[in-house]
């Protein structure tokens, strides 16, 4: 489903510059779920941020299905963005100024899912925030914030799924929560789903584990 | 190890924040700092010259003649006295040019040898002479009259022996109403024209060799030797603060829009202290958790902020100094008065204080905030509000405040309407916000995010999660547009009050003896006009009220309270009287009722129609009884109303309102005008009169509406100058609330693109929410600036109400404009950039 061919990213700071990624091929197959190894500042959300569309990388081509990502331009992007692609961040960013089931109903909305309320309280009663769907995010605990932005991330039914260590803000028997919820869904939906994570157990529960080393694939 | 830690470290660290602060203060404090200082040394000034001014040491003068008896105890009171004498009477007369028959009011000042004792007067760089004639170089400018050039005055002609190039017994005046000229006294007196019974200003001039205290002493018992309060003692000291009046109230007006200006900086530097110690709250509980207590804490802030205070105040100085230098000329032309190249800064140090603990009672709710905070948690949680504040924490701020606008404007009352103006327009801005916020929260769908579409709908949930910090923005854009708009408006009532319409006259005619009046009208009508607003003045003096004497008050001048000086000021003038049935067009009664149409038989008393504010300041209520002494009989008089009385309409109108068939016998000499539809006909008028009856004086009121607004327009643009100073300070405020709003922002809006929102979905939904509260932020403020303006209008200047539409739409629109194209400017770089190098840093 998804392609990469030879993707190189470098970053400037100053006078110094970091090659990231040193020509990274890679093919996602629909439905499989991928888990993303490697050493702190390998590389990996970098890649995953080139994944989503929300960096481009300096050379090689990016495809998913017969639509190469690169060419196109900022505004379909975007567009292109919301209807495929969901994202998880370790800092379960949420919207601050919407409750939890806003937050879920938002990319509902600019789907223009005439559904939207539906379908966003049946994914709060999924990961159990029921009780809690009208908080704002400053007032629900790091569990309950990550449960919001993974229903939020499957809201529109996402073709693939990019999640940035979901648990590594949070204590190993809420993460394992949090992880759970997470497999469980994704069987659900059948979505595709990329997980970076430094746990080997959580790896080991995805179809396929890749190493990050040094800007390459292992 | 405090200081290093929150002054030096800190202000590396967050050195933009602190420049900015900074910069705030400096702006806030130049306003006020600047016109303390130029008050100051006008006074100072004035001081110095106080007894050039006075032309003596001591000086007692009267509205009237001296009687004979009173002339004795001075002459005996000095007998014992080394000193100098001279007299000194300044008459208003008409004065003729011989050659072209032309006319004009002149204030001639008649002087005997000697005089001036301090100061000079000089013609041609030449000191004045015992017999010269000077003029001053406005009748030149009008006339083109020379040296050798004959005038006529009363029935006697007067060579012109000099031209005026100095003279310091002038000092300020804003305004004169006539030109001065100088004539020796004793020709005065032979040309007749000045009569037993004339009125104008008498002074008898001593120079004493006496030192300051004694000469307080000698005052003191010349006033009781002289108990009758028409009968003023001056010396240099009397006289400064009378020369410097015309200021005060300018500069008291100028000081409270200021301080409106400091305000402003203070709400500024609260909001943006408030969001610093959020960002650094974390740091402050790594210190807590290294040994730090709190206490210290708070010492290291109020460390920090002291520095900064006078790191602002010394950068103030620095630029001050020059800056004045530089500009000194061009300021002495906009107040007419040339300042001093000499600074001195007394007032500055005496202010300071008081400017320090303004500033430092605004940070006390932060600093009790922060004592509140759970320090050490805030580590864990990054997004944690700053403790809470309690109403009662502004306490100390709100009363430093009162106090300061009582000292600014030397008026408890003026400072008391000051703080619950702010008061006002702090609740009502406050309710507003809140209520709107309320409506949104109900208007808000519960099932889907779009409001009308999703856009606003995201811009509404905004709106209603902003919160406080939205409120205390939200309040200073209203304070800052309000006073824009108070300016505004008074700007625009003096100016519509100023200018020349048909219902003001064109010619004011005062000093008409009576048996001149028909003959007068009989010439008038010669010239084909109708003479109007006839009426008559009578001199006299208010003896008892409700059985009560009236009596000298003293005349305060601790400069302290400006109410208080005038209630002096009005006991102790002898006043104007007339008598009239009904009541002029410029007239209102608002209490009481008007006059019954005939005086019952056997009625020994006149009712009488005061104005209003004339009975305020003397204490005089309806009903009460007062005791006239008019030319030595008693008359009495009921207070039957009281007269609101429109004074720019400048139609003959007095304090006190007389029935007909009291005092109608009385010694009385008559006002008069002209309408300004005979406008084109008053310079023949003028001539013709002039020459006929020359004791009556002509005030041409088309010329003097003139000078009047430019002299407002002087003061009008020194009052705007400063409230160019709030403004733009308001500006700066707007700038940073924007970019703190953004900045606070940032996470949101990235998040958002993330989920694939677009650029302009992004930047539409910041516009609609600050957009709209702009728009109310702007109707609000000029709205509650145009109804203080007002208020002010009609109770100060008796103006009516008057709003000026497209005037405002313009300002709105402006500012409306302004405030988006700020917040387009601090927003749409952070819009732009990826997504991902937001979210990436924590
Ligand atoms: N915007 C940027 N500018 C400069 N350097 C960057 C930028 N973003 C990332 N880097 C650098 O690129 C390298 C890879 O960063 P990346 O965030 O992809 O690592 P990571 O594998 O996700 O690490 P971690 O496991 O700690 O999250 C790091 O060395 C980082 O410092
Ligand atoms: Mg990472």
């Amino acid at each position: 489903m998804m392609k990469l061919k030879d993707i190189k990213k470098t970053f400037k700071t100053g006078s110094q510059s970091i090659e990231v990624l040193k020509g990274i091929n890679l093919d996602i197959r629909e439905g499989e779920t991928i888990a993303l190894l490697g050493r702190s500042g390998s590389g990996k959300s970098t890649l995953l941020s080139i994944l989503g569309g929300l960096d481009n990388p300096d050379f090689g081509e990016v495809w998913f299905n017969d639509l190469c990502l690169n060419q196109l331009r900022d505004q379909e992007l975007v567009k292109f963005r919301s209807k495929n692609i969901g994202i998880i961040f370790q800092q379960f960013h949420l919207v601050s100024t919407l409750t939890a089931i806003e937050n879920v109903l938002l990319p509902l909305s600019l789907a223009k899912n005439t559904n939207a309320f539906e379908i966003a309280t049946k994914l709060i009663s999924d990961v159990g925030l029921t009780d809690r769907s009208a908080h704002l995010p400053s007032q629900l605990s790091g569990g309950e914030s990550q449960r919001v932005a993974i229903a939020r991330a499957l809201a529109v039914n996402p073709k693939l799924l990019l999640a940035d260590e979901p648990s590594g803000n949070l204590d190993e028997e809420t993460g394992e929560k949090v992880m759970d919820l997470l497999f469980g869904m994704v069987k659900q939906l059948k979505t595709t789903l990329v997980l970076v994570t430094h746990d080997k157990e959580i790896a080991r529960r995805c179809d396929r584990i890749i190493n990050l080393e040094h800007g390459s694939i292992k | 190890m405090i200081f290093k830690l929150f002054v030096l470290k800190e202000f590396k660290k967050s050195s933009y924040f602190f420049l900015g602060l900074g910069f705030l203060l400096v702006l806030g404090l130049s306003g006020l700092l600047s016109i303390s200082f130029l008050t100051e040394n006008i006074q100072n000034n004035l001081r110095s010259n106080a007894r050039q001014l006075l032309t003596s040491d001591l000086a007692i003068t009267a509205r009237r003649d001296f009687f004979p008896e009173e002339r004795k105890l001075i002459t005996d009171f000095f007998k014992t006295k080394e000193h100098k004498t001279y007299q000194v009477v300044d008459i208003y007369s008409m004065v003729t040019n011989v050659t072209t028959s032309e006319s004009r009011l002149v204030e001639i000042r008649c002087y005997e040898d000697h005089f001036p004792f301090y100061g000079q007067i000089t013609s041609k760089g030449s000191l004045l002479n015992q017999n010269d004639f000077l003029i001053s170089k406005e009748l030149v400018n009008l006339w083109e009259v020379q040296t050798g050039d004959w005038l006529k005055i009363g029935d006697s002609q007067f060579k012109v022996s000099g031209i005026i190039d100095s003279d310091s017994s002038i000092g300020i005046r804003g305004f004169s109403l006539a030109p001065r000229i100088y004539l020796p006294l004793v020709k005065i007196i032979q040309s007749g024209l000045l009569r037993p019974g004339s009125t104008g200003q008498f002074s008898i001039h001593f120079k004493l060799n006496e030192s300051e205290e004694e000469l307080v002493k000698i005052r003191q018992e010349l006033l009781k030797l002289l108990p009758d309060p028409a009968i003023k003692v001056m010396t240099s000291k009397e006289s400064s603060n009378q020369a410097g009046r015309v200021f005060d109230y300018i500069t008291d007006f100028m000081s409270l829009s200021a301080l409106v200006g400091f305000l402003l900086a203070l709400v500024g530097i609260f909001y943006f202290y408030q969001s610093y110690l959020l960002t650094r709250l974390k740091d402050f509980s790594l210190f807590y958790l290294h040994g730090l207590n709190k206490s210290q804490i708070l010492f290291g802030i109020f460390l920090q902020f002291s520095s900064l205070f006078f790191f602002s105040l010394f950068i103030f100085f620095l630029i001050f100094n020059p800056f004045y230098f530089y500009l000194r000329d061009w300021l002495s032309t906009i107040i007419g008065f040339a300042l001093p190249p000499g600074l001195n800064y007394r007032n500055f140090l005496i202010n300071i204080p008081m400017l320090y603990a303004l500033s430092l009672s605004i940070l006390l709710p932060l600093l009790k905030g922060l004592l509140r905070t759970p320090l050490g948690l805030q580590l864990k949680l990054s997004k944690q509000a700053l403790g809470y504040f309690h109403p009662l924490d502004f306490l100390p701020f709100v009363a430093l405040l009162w106090i300061v606008a009582w000292q600014l404007s030397h008026s408890l009352k003026i400072g008391s309407l000051f703080l619950f103006s702010l008061l006002i327009i702090f609740f009502l801005s406050l309710i507003l916000i809140k209520s709107f916020q309320k409506m949104a929260i109900y208007v808000r769908p519960s099932r889907t995010l779009c409001f009308i579409n999703l856009n606003i709908g995201l811009s509404l949930r905004n709106f209603i999660q902003s919160g406080h910090k939205l409120n205390l923005s939200f309040i200073a854009l209203v304070l800052g547009i309000s006073l824009i708009s108070l300016i505004f408006q008074l700007n625009f009532l003096i100016k519509k009050e100023f200018t020349l319409t048909d219902n003001k006259p064109s010619l004011f005619l005062f000093d008409i003896q009576e048996d001149q009046l028909s003959d007068l009208k009989k010439l008038g009508r010669e010239k084909g006009l109708e003479l109007s607003g006839v009426t008559p003045l009578v001199r006299g003096r208010i003896e008892k009220l409700n059985g009560f004497k009236f009596s000298r008050t003293e005349e305060k001048w601790d400069n302290s309270n400006r109410e208080e000086e005038i209630e002096a000021r009005t006991k102790n003038r002898g006043i104007n009287l007339t008598y009239r049935q009904s009541l002029s067009p410029s007239e209102k009664i608002i209490a009481g009722t008007p006059f019954p149409e005939t005086v019952p038989e056997g009625q020994n008393f006149s009712y009488l129609s005061i104005e209003e504010r004339f009975a305020k300041r003397m204490g005089i209520k309806l009903g009460d009884k007062i005791i006239f002494d008019i030319g030595g009989v008693e008359i009495e008089g009921i207070v039957r109303n009281l007269r609101e009385v429109k004074w720019t309409s400048f139609y003959p109108n007095f304090f006190v309102n007389l029935q007909p068939g009291f005092i109608d016998d009385a010694p009385k000499t008559y006002l008069a005008v002209l309408d300004r539809s005979f406008s084109h006909k008053k310079i023949d008028f003028q001539k013709a009169s002039v020459n006929k009856f020359p004791n009556i004086s002509f005030i041409d009121m088309e010329q003097l509406i003139q000078k009047l607004s430019e002299l407002f327009e002087k003061s009008r643009r020194a009052v705007e100058l400063i409230s160019w100073l709030s403004l733009f300070i308001g500006f700066v405020i707007l700038f940073g609330l924007c970019q703190d709003q953004i900045f606070r922002r940032t996470y949101d809006m990235a998040l958002l693109k993330s989920l694939g929102f677009g650029y302009f979905s992004v930047l539409s939904q910041i516009m609609i929410e600050f957009g709209f509260v702009f728009f109310m932020a702007t109707g609000l403020g000029i709205f509650l600036g145009w109804f203080l303006g007002a208020i002010i209008g009609l109770e100060v200047f008796k103006i009516n109400l008057a709003f000026d539409f497209s005037h405002y739409v313009v300002l709105f629109l402006f500012l409306i404009f302004l405030c988006l194209a700020t917040i387009f400017l601090v927003s749409w770089k952070t819009i732009a950039k990826n997504p991902r190098e937001l979210l990436s840093d924590n």
